[in-house]
C-alpha cells in the first residue's frame, strides 16, 4: 500500500510542474504533454501491481483537470504501463539514454492516441494537426531534458521511504 | 510453452479486466471521483498562483517612487474620464428603464460583477480553459459568462469549493450566437484552431451573403444577447474572412480572437441576479 503512494507523490509533483509550465507557455500557444513520463518509471522498474496503481491514480488526477470523459487518461496510462511492462525484460532498463528513448516513444504513442480521441470536437480537424505536432515536438524536447532527473527523483522518493528501488518481486 | 504464453498475456488480461471494471463503475461514482481528484489538486493550483502573485508583488516593489507617482497621475486622469462615463451610463440606464416601462418591454438580465484572479491557464490544441480563484465560496454559478477588457472570455463550466473552471471562447467546445456590429441577424460562432505563436481563432457559420469581410476590411463580431447567457454587444473577435459555404445559402468564415486570451491574469464573472 505504501509503494503506490510513494510512487504517486513524484507523479503529483510532475503534474504540478507541467501545469505551471503550460500556464507560462499559454501566451505562446505552446502546450507540453508528459504522459510518457507518468508511465515509464513505474512500468520499467516497479512491481506490476504497485506501479499500475500509481499510474492509474496519476491518470485520475490528469482526468479531473481536463474537460474529457473521466477515465481517458486512466485507461491510456494503464495501457501504456501494461505494454511497457510486457516489454521491459527486452529493454536496457539501467541505461539513461534507453530510458529517455522509451519515454519518448511512449509519449509519442499516448499523444497520438489521445489526439485521435479528442480531435472530433474541432470544427476543422485537419487544420489542428500542425498545432498538435508542434506541441508534440515541444513535449519531446521537454521530456528529453527532464527524464533522467525525474527517474532519479522517483528512485530518491523510494529510498526516502526505505523501500527497495527495483522490482525484486 | 502454453503456460509461458498465458503468463506473458497476463498483463493484457489485467488491462482488459481494468477496462471492463471501469466501464461498469456507475456514473455517479465517477462524478464523485472527478470532483474529489480536482479538489485534491486545487491547493497545488492555488499555491502556485499565490506564489506568482507574490513574485509580481516583489518585482513591482522594485519600481522607483518616481514611477509610482507617474502611474498615480495617469490613473487619476483615467479615473476622471471614467467618472464621466459612469454619469453618462447612469443617465442611459434611467432612459432604458423609462422606455421599458413605456413600451412594456422585458428588462435585460442584471448581473453582479465578480472579479477573479486566474490561477491556471490551460491552452492546448485540444481545449482552452482557465481556472479562476473563486468558486462556490463566492456564489459563482455554472454557465455564467466571463468577460475581460477585450470582450468575452468564455463560460463557467465547472464550479468547485474555491475555484471555477472557465472554458475559453477559443475552445472548440464553445459555441455561441453572435452578430456583426450594426446588424441584427444571428451568426453561429465556434472556437477553432489555435496555432502556435499566433493569435487564437474561431469559426463562424450562417453568415448572411451580403456581409463582406476580409483581412483588409474585417468586421467586428459581438454577442447577440440571444439565449440569455451573454449580454448583447460584447466583443467576441473580428471576422477576417468570409466565403461561400457548401450550401450556397450562407457564408462561413474565420474569426481572429483577442491575443490576450492566452495571458489573462484577471477576469470578471457576470453572475445573474
Amino acid at each position: 500500500m505504501r509503494r503506490p503512494l510513494v510512487l504517486l507523490a513524484p507523479l503529483l509533483l510532475l503534474w504540478a510542474l507541467v501545469a505551471v509550465l503550460n500556464d507560462a507557455l499559454s501566451e505562446l500557444r505552446v502546450y507540453v504533454f508528459a504522459g510518457g513520463l507518468f508511465v515509464a518509471y513505474a512500468a520499467l522498474h516497479q512491481p506490476p501491481r504497485a506501479g499500475l496503481a500509481a499510474v492509474m491514480l496519476a491518470g485520475l488526477i490528469c482526468d479531473a483537470n481536463a474537460p474529457i470523459t473521466f477515465g481517458t487518461h486512466l485507461l491510456l496510462f494503464a495501457a501504456g504501463h501494461v505494454t511497457l511492462f510486457h516489454l521491459r525484460e527486452r529493454l536496457p532498463r539501467e541505461d539513461n539514454i534507453a530510458a529517455v528513448v522509451v519515454v519518448l516513444f511512449t509519449n509519442l504513442t499516448l499523444f497520438l492516441v489521445f489526439s485521435f480521441t479528442q480531435i472530433h470536437a474541432s470544427p476543422a480537424p485537419a487544420a489542428v494537426w500542425p498545432r498538435l505536432l508542434s506541441d508534440l515536438l515541444w513535449s519531446q524536447i521537454f521530456l528529453t531534458l527532464v527524464t533522467p532527473w525525474f527517474f532519479a527523483l522517483q528512485a530518491g522518493a523510494l529510498a526516502l521511504a526505505r523501500l527497495p528501488r527495483e522490482d525484486t518481486v | 510453452m502454453r503456460f509461458k504464453r498465458l503468463d506473458q498475456a497476463r498483463p493484457f488480461v489485467t488491462l482488459a479486466v481494468i477496462v471492463v471494471a471501469w466501464l461498469l463503475v456507475p456514473v455517479g461514482v465517477k462524478a464523485i471521483l472527478r470532483v474529489s481528484f480536482f479538489e485534491l489538486t486545487a491547493p497545488v493550483t492555488l499555491a502556485a498562483s499565490r506564489v506568482r502573485d507574490l513574485q509580481e508583488f516583489w518585482s513591482l516593489r522594485l519600481h522607483s517612487k518616481d514611477d509610482l507617482i507617474a502611474a498615480g497621475r495617469d490613473l487619476a486622469r483615467l479615473n476622471a474620464s471614467y467618472e464621466l462615463g459612469v454619469q453618462r451610463n447612469t443617465e442611459l440606464q434611467a432612459e432604458i428603464a423609462r422606455l421599458e416601462t413605456l413600451l412594456r418591454l422585458p428588462s435585460f438580465t442584471n448581473y453582479r460583477y465578480e472579479h477573479a484572479r486566474v490561477a491556471r491557464r490551460d491552452f492546448s490544441g485540444w481545449w482552452q480553459r482557465i481556472v479562476i480563484r473563486k468558486g462556490r465560496n463566492y456564489g459563482i454559478p455554472v454557465g455564467a459568462p466571463v468577460v475581460f477588457t477585450g470582450g468575452v472570455v468564455g463560460r463557467v463550466t465547472e464550479v468547485h469549493a474555491a475555484t471555477a473552471v472557465v472554458e475559453l471562447i477559443s475552445s472548440p467546445n464553445v459555441r455561441l450566437a453572435g452578430v456583426v456590429e450594426g446588424d441584427t441577424r444571428p451568426i453561429s460562432f465556434q472556437g477553432g484552431v489555435n496555432p502556435t505563436f499566433a493569435p487564437p481563432t474561431g469559426v463562424v457559420e450562417f453568415v448572411p451573403l451580403d456581409i463582406v469581410a476580409s483581412p483588409a476590411a474585417p468586421k467586428r463580431l459581438v454577442t447577440s444577447g440571444f439565449g440569455g447567457v451573454f449580454p448583447p454587444g460584447l466583443m467576441i473577435g473580428t471576422i477576417t474572412r468570409a466565403s461561400m459555404g457548401g450550401d450556397g445559402l450562407f457564408q462561413s468564415g474565420e474569426v481572429k480572437l483577442d491575443e490576450r486570451l492566452g495571458s489573462l491574469a484577471e477576469v470578471t464573472v457576470l453572475v445573474p441576479l
